[in-house]
């Protein structure tokens, strides 16, 4: 019954209508019956589809906002990706149906176009201005208007997007941190970015369509309907326009939150380059529109592009290489084509064991190659490879085994340089794309991770409710040190070590009372002086009463302090959570420098004290920099990795990084 | 290195790539800096001109990631992954240079060897 033909890829049922027209010469087999692609093609679209019956459904259910705006996010892509699809779909239907007139026809000569070679491109670092007015800025009345933007970024039928940001007027600029590569770029790609938004405080359940017609619209463009879609954009004998071009799916609207369309751009491979640069912004919208968000009008972003030519091998094998016009010096390597050098390797093996080539030679944009004579004794044509090395040329001529692998080399080197007038500058150096990592960074904080934002001072105006609400927070993060932020009677004791704080603790708390300082600490804490390439690093606020606890990063205290409820406690409380901290790193350790807060109640001074002593040995260092002729206390920098210091401000950095008379070093 | 407040700046950089240390949960670079607008420009011991309020690398760690991309003592830092580093706070310049979703930091640095060394190569 049915008729195997080894020329044809899939089986046509004999006596079949088909099979009769068919026979008649009227459409070919290739027209009817799926190819690979599209039934790949095929496949991702239902794979769209049932994403985006989903994205519906949940766009449906979902109660909070933020679900909304995702989920109607995900329902743009998903769009977005199915009309692409759907057009490469009717792309490839046409081609074919080009291709089937065009060879009846029978016009075409061989068609010796060459295609150049794919590569990834990868964009990464998106920024992208915003330009508020100044009455938004000081206008603090009401609530932040805010709007959900994000990019869409489509090459040929890839589509990705990033994820989705709330900007406010607190923002000055929209940040993606997403890094996007696609995979099968060609050089002539056209990368094209638009910037979504949509208003968050739009009342989503205005819906247009009722409940019930939405989710048949959803539900009806299922699976079936995909395949009777495939079927009707596959043309007919004589249409090549097929009624595919008329048959677009209707977008099932659903009652949420709408994306609009604020900005796009388009990105091509001029604008490719290892570093970030500025592209202009085309807006869409005004002022009007409650999606509005006011854009400078520019993005900012890293695009890079690797080729596969620079990053593969695009052709290997034995050869002879001659340097120079010498006959003798022949020597016989394994040749890999890759990026701009031919390496030859004394054996194949040497490429796996990662060992050096035994030469190199360049093939750049200024390499020439010609293919030379036959030589009169192997009778195989040896390619000569000329370079430019400083001035001087220098020629290598190579030969391969047979005529073919000469020829393969040469058809291999043909495409290389093409490939390279192709990508431009992409195959001047290799440009590196850093996938992202996998693991995400844990997000430390909500936006409004200030301190200020978190104090609720119930007493007015009570430093010990204050200083509780520190001791509290400390308690529950770790508190990295503050770097680089030495309060500046630092200086004070630079100059001087035996002089009091009593300046700075004047006018302050009442309650500070100016004790002698009791000298619990000072015997069994001995600092030594040693004091390698690190100075004592200051974190407490230079007012606070007992806020000077200097520490030196080495190595690690003895217990991490209990909490009693002494005010005092919070500045000293710091030291040690700092230092316990830096226990576990393990590194300098040449000193102990122990500042260990007394165990009972404090006084400001005896913490005063302490620093005075440890300052001591530091003075000897930090005055080393002043002799400089500069007041610049030295932050924190023991261990040779020391650690950054945290997104979170504490009160006394602040202060003493306001303090003009400083400069500010911080470690990063 | 000095500049005219609304003229453009030219100079001659280097493209500085560092790949952050993980420490745990820290990622650090492995040097100093110091400077910004809101600091006091003339006790910076590494800028030609005392007037000049960029960040500059005060500290470069022995054996640190920014050691071993490069980076010098001394060098003045122009832009951070896109950012400009010229005209910011030294907060600011920190928080760049330390944000926990980046893993590399591209920097273009400027120093007096650079132009000394174009100026050579164009004699």
């Amino acid at each position: 019954m049915f008729c195997r033909n080894q020329t044809t890829r899939a089986t046509v049922a004999r006596c079949s209508a088909l099979e009769m027209e068919i026979r008649r010469g009227r459409f070919r087999r290739s027209v009817f019956l799926e190819t690979l692609q599209d039934s790949d093609i095929q496949k991702k679209i239902d794979h769209e589809i049932r994403m985006r019956d989903g994205a519906c459904k949940l766009l449906a259910a979902c109660t909070q906002r933020d679900q909304a705006l995702e989920a109607s996010k995900s329902l743009l892509t998903c769009n977005t990706r199915i009309m692409a699809y759907m057009s490469e779909l009717q792309r490839m239907k046409e081609a074919q149906v080009m291709q089937r007139v065009a060879r009846r026809s029978s016009e075409a000569g061989p068609t010796d176009d060459r295609r150049p070679c794919k590569g990834k491109v990868a964009i990464s670092d998106l920024r992208i201005p915003l330009m508020w007015k100044d009455t938004e800025y000081f206008k603090n009345k009401g609530e932040l208007h805010r709007c959900a933007v994000f990019c869409l970024l489509q090459m040929g039928g890839e589509i990705h997007d990033t994820d989705m940001v709330m900007v406010d007027r607190t923002l000055t600029d929209i940040c993606f941190d997403n890094t996007i590569v696609f995979n099968e770029a060609s050089p002539g790609f056209d990368l094209r970015v638009e910037l979504y938004s949509c208003s968050s405080e739009e009342d989503y359940s205005a819906g247009s369509t009722p409940r019930k017609l939405a989710s048949k619209l959803s539900s009806s463009l299922g699976r079936s309907a995909g395949k009777k879609l495939r079927a009707a954009v596959d043309p007919g004998a004589g249409s090549p326009t097929g009624g595919g071009a008329t048959l677009l799916l209707p977008v099932p609207a659903v009652a949420g939150p709408k994306y609009h369309l604020l900005a796009h751009t388009s990105l091509s491979l001029a604008h490719v380059q290892d570093n970030f640069r500025t592209h202009d912004l085309i807006t869409s919208g005004n002022e009007e529109c409650t999606y509005w968000v006011p854009l400078y009008g520019s993005v900012c972003c890293r695009l890079a592009a690797q080729p596969d030519c620079m990053n593969q091998q695009m052709m290997s094998g034995c050869l002879k290489v001659k340097l120079g016009g010498d006959p003798q010096s022949s020597t016989n390597v394994y040749g890999v084509l890759k990026g701009t050098n031919l390496s030859c390797y004394h054996r194949q093996e040497d490429i796996e064991s990662n060992v050096e080539p035994a030469f190199t030679i360049a093939i750049n944009k200024e390499t020439r190659i010609r293919a030379s004579e036959k030589d009169p004794d192997s009778n195989v044509q040896s390619i000569s490879i000329s370079n430019l090395y400083g001035g001087e040329e220098v020629t290598h001529t190579v030969s391969a085994d047979s005529r073919q692998e000469t020829h393969r080399w040469m058809e291999a080197f043909w495409q290389h340089f093409y490939d390279m007038s192709q990508w431009k500058q992409c195959c001047d150096d290799l440009m590196k794309i850093d996938l992202p990592s996998p693991r995400k960074a844990a997000l430390v904080t909500s936006k409004q991770g200030s301190l200020y934002h978190e104090m609720v001072i119930d007493t007015a105006g009570d430093i010990g409710t204050v200083t509780d609400i520190l001791t509290r927070r400390m308690q529950e993060l770790e508190l990295r040190s503050q770097l680089g932020t030495s309060p500046p009677w630092m200086s004070l004791f630079a100059e001087s070590p035996g002089r009091q704080r009593s300046p700075r603790l004047a006018g302050h708390s009442p309650r500070t009372p100016r004790r002698l300082p009791r000298s619990p600490l000072s015997p069994s804490r001995c600092p030594r002086p040693s004091l390698l390439s690190s100075d004592a690093s200051l974190t407490s606020d230079s007012d606070s009463p007992c806020s000077t606890s200097p520490c030196s990063r080495h190595g690690g205290l003895a217990e991490p302090l209990s909490l009693p409820s002494s005010r005092f406690r919070p500045r000293t409380l710091s030291l040690d959570a700092k230092l316990s901290t830096l226990r576990g790193r393990g590194y300098g350790g040449a000193l102990q420098c122990s500042c260990q807060p007394p165990t009972s109640s404090l006084t400001p001074i005896p913490a005063q004290r302490v620093s005075q002593a440890t300052l001591s040995c530091s003075s000897s260092t930090s005055s080393n920099s002043s002799s400089e002729g500069r007041r610049s206390p030295e932050s924190l920098d023991s261990s040779p990795f020391s650690r950054p210091s945290s997104a979170r401000r504490s009160l006394r950095s602040m202060r003493a990084k306001l303090d003009p008379r400083n400069w500010l070093q911080s470690q990063v | 290195m000095s500049f005219i407040p609304g003229q453009p700046v030219t100079a001659v950089v280097q493209r500085i790539e560092i790949r952050k240390l993980r420490q745990g949960e820290h990622l650090i670079l492995g040097f100093s800096i110091g400077g910004g607008i809101d600091q006091d420009p003339g006790q910076n011991p590494f800028s030609e001109d005392k007037s000049d309020k960029g960040i500059y690398v005060t500290r470069v760690t022995p054996g640190g990631p920014a050691e071993v991309a490069g980076l010098m003592m001394g060098d003045k830092v122009m832009q951070v992954n896109g950012w400009d580093m010229t005209m910011v706070t030294h907060d600011q310049a920190r928080k760049r240079l330390t944000k926990k979703n980046e893993d590399v930091v591209r920097l273009l640095v400027t120093r007096k060897s650079l132009e000394q060394a174009v100026r050579h190569s164009m004699m």
